[in-house]
């Protein structure tokens, strides 16, 4: 199997690290390689992108071009930065005039975008190697009822993130089946979890979590797994903040994709850091 | 208050050429599934405050009524264009494949050049031209690396990436 470029993106990096340390150690159960480079930020889809597109497509190209010199793909672990350097590489290879725009920048510092790697989503090397995260899961998660959460840009837009169903995703449900635990279905499945209207504006972004929170309740399910560095924050953080407001007992645990598996593969909570969480474990979890 | 009503012949041709290979913004015929579908306009003011309608949006880059769509976007931070949570549904529920999100992105765009972004997103982008990441490296995160087995986060060339980013303008407007 290819070596992959590893683009662990700035939130899991350089904050909330242990979700890299589960992705690292499923991955290598697995036999997936990586390497590291200096990428720099993806730029955020969310972020920079709304600051300036230029300078998002700009450096998206930069960071590709550091893959492309060592003509290795690159596997990334958050959402937001898949979404960020699929999207550049989409909308540079279909617009010439955009591609010329900053491979003249690109020029000044001695790169060229060529367009010549992939860049891949974990969820989907897992979905690949379905069969050896199965061989590899000594416990069965079959007591953990699980709301699944893939996530916006997991599979939005349709043309460039070409991973799943955009508005009724399965990737996700798939590989948490594959723990052996029972994906609970709650009708809000394709929602946002609000995180970028979140910032300028809390109170929609509150409403829309609210929205979410109530149908995976209505759900029964234990936890909530997600594939986004983004998601997981938003989730972990905010519950508490909605509870209080809208009166209501959310508090329902958030697990990394990588995270379920890699307690499903033996691996313990405390090598993967997991008491970092901030909504505390519930019995489900415990039991586990 | 009085509507300006003046087309913009200019503003039309930079929102046609938001999309890849197309001007298809033409083809809206305004049937409001991206409004419809939105998570914010469902969550907005039932008394028309804080209104979010990418229907609107649409409608007024379309017809080149700029100063409208800009007047919309006059105050730090308003709603149109920042309410926008960048979950593209519009983009996927739109029967003739209209880049909704990317002419939000513009509207964002030329709302930042006029100083009316976000402090959120204006921190952002100022962390990026200085560490080259959103969310720089902090002595506290490198020790919980170490002490999780992780190899340290490898540096990127901040020198080369404000260049780039001096070289497109990024700098003059943070």
């Amino acid at each position: 199997m290819a070596e992959y470029k590893m683009f662990e993106g700035c939130t899991i990096g350089n904050r909330i690290p242990f979700i890299e340390a589960s992705s690292r150690k499923v991955l290598d159960k697995i036999g997936v390689q990586t390497s590291q480079a200096p990428f720099t930020c993806c730029p955020d889809p969310t972020g920079m992108k709304s600051f300036d597109n230029m300078a998002w497509l700009t450096m998206g190209a930069r960071n590709i071009c550091l893959a492309e010199s060592e003509g290795k793909p690159i596997i990334s672990l958050c959402n937001g930065c898949t979404n960020t350097l699929r999207g550049v590489q989409h909308q540079l290879k279909h617009d010439s005039l955009k591609k010329e725009k900053v491979n003249t920048e690109l020029a000044k510092i001695g790169k060229e975008f060529k367009g010549s790697i992939d860049v891949v989503h974990f969820v989907d090397v897992l979905k690949d190697n379905l069969d050896k995260v199965k061989g590899a899961i000594t416990k069965q998660m079959s007591n953990l009822k699980v709301a699944c959460h893939p996530g916006c840009h997991y599979m939005r837009p349709v043309e460039w993130m070409e991973s799943d169903d955009p508005m009724r995703p399965k990737n996700l449900k798939e590989i948490v089946a594959a723990t052996g635990a029972n994906v609970v279905d709650y009708d809000e499945l394709a929602l946002c979890c609000g995180n970028a209207v979140a910032g300028p504006y809390p109170e929609h972004g509150d409403a829309i979590l609210k929205q979410k929170m109530d149908s995976i309740k209505k759900a029964g399910a234990d936890v909530i797994v997600v594939n986004c560095p983004a998601c997981f924050q938003r989730f972990d953080t905010a519950q508490r903040d909605i509870s209080k407001k809208f009166d209501t007992e959310y508090n329902v645990p958030v697990l990394y994709l990588t995270e379920l598996i890699a307690l499903a593969m033996g691996i313990s909570s405390e090598d993967i850091g997991m008491k970092n969480h901030r909504v505390r474990r519930n019995t489900a979890i415990e039991n586990l | 208050m009085s509507l300006p009503l003046g087309i913009d012949f200019e503003f039309r041709k930079v929102i046609m050429d938001v999309h890849i290979g197309s001007d298809k913004i033409k083809y809206c015929y305004q049937c409001s599934r991206c409004t419809d579908s939105c998570p914010v306009a469902a969550v907005a003011n039932p008394f028309y405050e804080n209104i979010f309608d990418p229907r609107l949006i649409v409608l007024g880059t379309l017809l080149g009524y700029k100063d409208i769509v800009m007047s919309l976007v006059s105050e730090k931070g308003s709603i149109v264009p920042w309410g926008c949570t960048v979950c593209d549904t519009c983009d996927t529920v739109c029967p003739q494949a209209i880049e909704v999100t990317e002419i939000i992105t513009l509207a964002k765009n030329v709302a930042t050049g006029a100083g009316l972004a976000p402090d959120s997103i204006v921190a952002q982008a100022q962390a990026v031209f200085d560490s080259a990441k959103a969310i720089p490296s902090q002595p506290a995160i490198e020790r919980r690396r170490v002490q999780l087995g992780l190899p340290a986060v490898a540096a990127p060339d901040v020198n080369e990436v404000q260049t780039l980013l001096k070289n497109i303008g990024v700098d003059k407007k943070l």
